[in-house]
């Protein structure tokens, strides 16, 4: 999952960014309001962790704090979701900033298991599923134990095996690209380790089955919707 | 006797009770001198008829016969027998005195009018205490009016008083509903014209302890506000520290965590400073060096200089005597020299400059930095404020730490372009007195 962090406390930002990467999240962080109307409009993230103050950055006429960024993402109906970090907790400032179109806010200072928490149900509501758990033929994946079971026996994964399977997992039928995939291990700045895709996938049909993640050749990869039957 | 009302009815009463006592002395005073005048002629009419005529004239026969006036006739002859008395007074004179006199017999004073024929000596008298009793008389029926409408008046004044008092108690009424959380001020229309500049005194008050209060409350507020970030930033330092599986992680999430808490600290030391230094903070003021004071202050953040490659200079003469409080100072110095520090390149200069101009001691700190646009040069004075272009995160209130310990010390702080390149602060003192 590829998450935009925009927070303009150096602290702040650096030690969330480490932490969520830590919980296998490819995290980009920007500083101002101009940087992320910018990469907002450019990239296409799974999630945006949003902080209210934030200095204008750009020049004049550009979204002056983090209210006005997810205002100018609504207008071009960028459908990404949207957590609000907010240290204002003035009811009418979480008002204002849910009204404007965010699907969840948490208050500084918060715990980060909430944060995740709340990432993971905003990430859940947003595929349009009301389980917290995804399963598909055979396998089930817990995005919040991070857990992922073969007929009811643990699996191991490592923590990038398990962002590809959770990606896939996620829109069963859909096929996504190795550049989607990707995107999807990778924060700006890593290496990007090559073929590292191909490795992950190999790893994953070793552990789950060599059926169970299907190769369209040229496109990408997917996981068979397969029938109900079959869970 | 603290009430103003019973104040008010003693100190009438007694004026009405010492006017009472004024009109019955008078009173009795004219009427007892109305009456000698009067009964020493009827005295001598008694007496002078007798001897003319050889009785009492019919006017004065209606006097001699009332009791009431206790005249008698005494006739005696000429060797001294007495041959008449109208009535027997054991304690009467014996022997007529001729003309007026006042007589003094057995402790009984007597008025006594004596004539003297060929053959007979006659002596008209009356006791002296009638007069009297007769002016005393008059006098307690001309105050008696007075002394019987005292109650009614006393009752009078007791509820004028009351009533006039009426005010006083509603604004003691309002007064007492006030509290830190209402603040309104007391209405002051209906109020008489000796009571309303009270009312406008306290109202004038409870502006300012509201204003005083509301700034507090927005102080607090700032600073809880401003102490999120620190704490939401060593949360999650906490947080990576507990999740780092490998001692390079581990390592990087401590030295985070020493950074926060030193950040935490500072906010809170400058927090203090601020509200040390508010403009209601009693100053102790002595005449200081401002030079000894950048001195010092220098060495301290000397370490800080280094640690970014930046040289701080002193220009000054010593001694420059100010009027203030040296702590103070040395926390405006300090700040100034800080965000001066903060905000220069690497291998820059920052000087500080103590000058004499128009007889006030300036104090000027230069930097080679980014400088301020005139458009924010107001702004940055607030707490908190932190220019957007700022890529330093400092505490926010460097600059209303200054201002406050300016304003305490009545300099004026300008901010400039300096020769460096970067700002110039100005800030200049009052010459001491």
């Amino acid at each position: 999952m590829r998450l935009l962090l925009v927070e303009d406390d150096r602290m702040i930002g650096e030690s969330l960014q480490r932490t969520l990467r830590l919980e296998g999240f490819a995290v980009d962080w920007v500083r101002d309001a101009a940087a992320a109307d910018g990469t907002l409009a450019s990239e296409r993230f799974d999630l945006v962790l949003l902080d209210l103050g934030l200095p204008r950055g750009g020049a004049a006429g550009g979204p002056a704090d983090g209210l006005e960024v997810l205002r100018a993402m609504r207008a071009r109906r960028d459908p990404t979701p949207v957590i609000v970090l907010t240290a204002r907790d003035a009811r009418g400032d979480r008002v204002a900033g849910l009204d404007a179109g965010a699907d969840d806010y948490i208050v500084k200072p918060f715990e980060f298991d909430e944060l995740a928490a709340r990432i993971r149900a905003v990430l859940r509501r947003h595929a349009g599923r009301a389980e917290p758990v995804l399963s598909q033929g055979g396998v089930t994946l817990d995005p919040a134990q991070r857990r992922v079971t073969l007929h009811g026996s643990p699996v191991l994964l490592s923590a990038r095996e398990y962002a590809v399977l959770e990606a896939l997992m996620a829109r069963p039928g859909a096929v996504l690209s190795r550049a989607q995939l990707e995107d999807r291990l990778y924060g700006w700045g890593e290496e990007i380790e090559s073929n590292a895709v191909s490795v992950y996938i190999h790893q994953l049909r070793k552990k789950l089955g060599a059926d169970f993640i299907r190769n369209v050749r040229g496109v990408g990869y997917f996981i068979d919707a397969g029938d109900p039957q079959a869970r | 006797m603290n009430s103003l009302r019973l104040r008010l009815l003693v100190t009438l009463v007694g004026l009405l009770a010492l006017a009472a006592a004024a009109m019955a002395a008078i009173t009795y005073h004219n009427v007892l001198g109305e009456s000698e005048a009067l009964f020493d002629y009827q005295l001598q009419q008694m007496a002078l008829s007798l001897r003319d005529q050889g009785e009492i004239d019919r006017a004065q026969a209606d006097t001699l016969a009332d009791e009431q006036l206790d005249f008698v006739i005494q006739i005696w002859t000429v060797d001294g027998r007495s041959i008449y008395a109208s009535r027997p007074h054991a304690s009467l004179p014996a022997r007529a005195l001729l003309g007026l006199a006042t007589l003094n017999v057995d402790g009984r004073a007597w008025r006594t009018f004596g004539v003297a024929t060929r053959e007979r000596v006659i002596q008209v008298a009356q006791p002296v205490e009638i007069r009297q009793r007769l002016a005393a008389h008059a006098a307690w029926r001309s105050v008696l009016p007075l002394l019987l409408t005292t109650p009614f008046a006393a009752l009078a004044i007791w509820w004028l008083a009351a009533r006039n008092l009426a005010p006083l108690d509603r604004l003691a009424h309002e007064v007492r509903s006030r509290d830190a959380r209402s603040l309104a001020p007391v209405p002051t229309g209906d109020l008489p014209d000796e009571l309303a500049p009270l009312a406008s005194a306290l109202n004038a008050l409870l502006a300012r302890l509201g204003s005083s209060l509301d700034s507090q409350r927005a102080f607090v507020a700032d600073a809880a506000h401003e102490l999120r970030s620190p704490l939401t930033a060593l949360k999650l330092q906490l947080e990576l520290l507990r999740r780092a599986d490998d001692a390079e992680t581990r390592e990087a999430a401590r030295e985070a965590i020493g950074e926060g808490i030193a950040r935490a600290t500072r906010l809170v030391e400058q927090l203090l400073a601020l509200a040390r230094s508010e403009p209601d903070a009693v100053l102790p003021v002595e005449r200081v060096d401002l030079a000894a004071v950048c001195r010092k202050t220098m060495d301290e953040t000397r370490a800080f200089a280094d640690s970014r490659s930046v040289t701080i200079a002193l220009v000054a003469d010593e001694p420059s005597v100010v009027t203030g409080d040296a702590v103070a100072l040395g926390l405006l110095v300090r700040n100034l020299v800080d965000n001066a520090v903060r905000y220069s390149p690497p291998g820059s200069r920052v000087e500080v400059r103590i000058r004499e101009d128009g007889g006030q001691i300036v104090l000027d700190v230069d930097d080679s930095g980014p400088g301020i646009p005139d458009s924010e040069r107001e702004r940055v004075f607030d707490r908190f404020y932190r220019r957007s272009e700022a890529t330093e995160s400092g505490s926010g209130l460097g600059l209303a730490i200054v201002r406050s310990v300016g304003n305490a010390h009545r300099a004026t702080i300008r901010l400039g372009r300096s020769a460096l390149g970067g700002l110039q602060v100005s800030v200049a003192f009052p010459a001491p007195p």
